[in-house]
């Protein structure tokens, strides 16, 4: 995976695994996530773990989320309302 | 200060969310139902403490973990550590393509995505001990940012970074489990 880059700009690919969730999660600074960005142009290695842990983090999301039931709401409504008549008296 | 008034308009619309994540804290509806509008109570009621304009689904969130925290969490002698031996980064990724040619590794790349389905997802987060579960669902379900998470669970953004770090390769390694035992992957593997 560390080989075949000739990134110009010269990030290794262990440099950019390193921010691999960093980048994903976009918690990197714009001159850092640009040299990534710029890396993943050059670098098919790199590029395809990249996507690989982008897919899984939108599956792992998809996934978890929950249908709430209709029910529930509504319950939930009716304990907010009987809360706020409360506070009124 | 924020007007109770407007309460339901402005947190109401984060139910689904809240649901979502209070189902992998709990396990169960029911709890999880208890634990959604408990927290929707509390927070009505410290509504005026709310500051307006400010992050009211991160303000909703730490009020539903530390309910849940209080309330909810009846065994404290779960492990707290997950046991990531040998556990790689990128352990998924490097499972699958460690005995195949790129194109062959693609391919099983898809089948495993597309083939986990809800359950084992489920399964794989509610495994992780609370400390990495809550720092997976805060980032992976919800989005929210290192600095968010760090406020909601009250610790310090580099605890964020290494348990949201851990969190994710114990659970990329029981993914593969999953993977594995739904014979998503090529014989060898």
């Amino acid at each position: 995976m560390s080989t075949d880059c000739d990134d110009p700009k010269g990030t290794t690919c262990d440099e950019a695994l390193e921010n691999l969730y960093l980048y994903l999660d976009t918690e990197l600074d714009s001159l850092t996530s640009d040299r990534i960005r710029s890396h993943l142009d050059n670098c098919n290695g790199c590029v395809h773990s990249f996507e690989f842990e982008r897919r899984l983090k939108t599956v792992v999301k998809e996934r978890l989320d929950e249908d709430v039931p209709d029910a529930f709401v509504a319950r939930l409504r009716e304990a907010l309302a009987e809360e706020a008549a409360t506070d009124a008296k | 200060m924020a007007d109770q008034a407007n309460f339901e308009r402005d947190a109401l619309q984060y139910n689904r969310q809240l649901y979502s994540a209070a189902m992998r804290m709990t396990r169960n509806s029911a709890d999880a139902e208890d634990l959604v509008q408990e927290t929707y109570l509390k927070a009505y009621r410290a509504y005026h403490t709310f500051t307006e304009g400010t992050n009211l689904k991160a303000w909703l969130y730490r009020i539903l973990t530390n309910t849940y925290i209080n309330k909810y969490r009846k065994d404290s002698r779960r492990p707290n550590e997950v046991d990531l031996g040998t556990v790689e980064d990128l352990y998924l990724y490097r499972r699958i393509g460690s005995e195949e040619s790129a194109d062959a590794a693609r391919t099983t790349e898809d089948r495993v995505l597309d083939g986990l389905v809800e359950s084992d997802i489920k399964e794989a987060v509610e495994e992780l001990p609370e400390t990495f579960r809550m720092p997976v669902l805060l980032a992976d379900l919800e989005g929210f940012s290192y600095k968010e998470i760090a406020e909601i669970l009250d610790i310090p953004i580099g605890t964020v970074m290494s348990r949201l770090h851990r969190g994710r390769k114990a659970m990329q390694k029981r993914l593969w489990e999953f993977a594995k035992e739904r014979g998503l992957l090529p014989q060898e593997a």
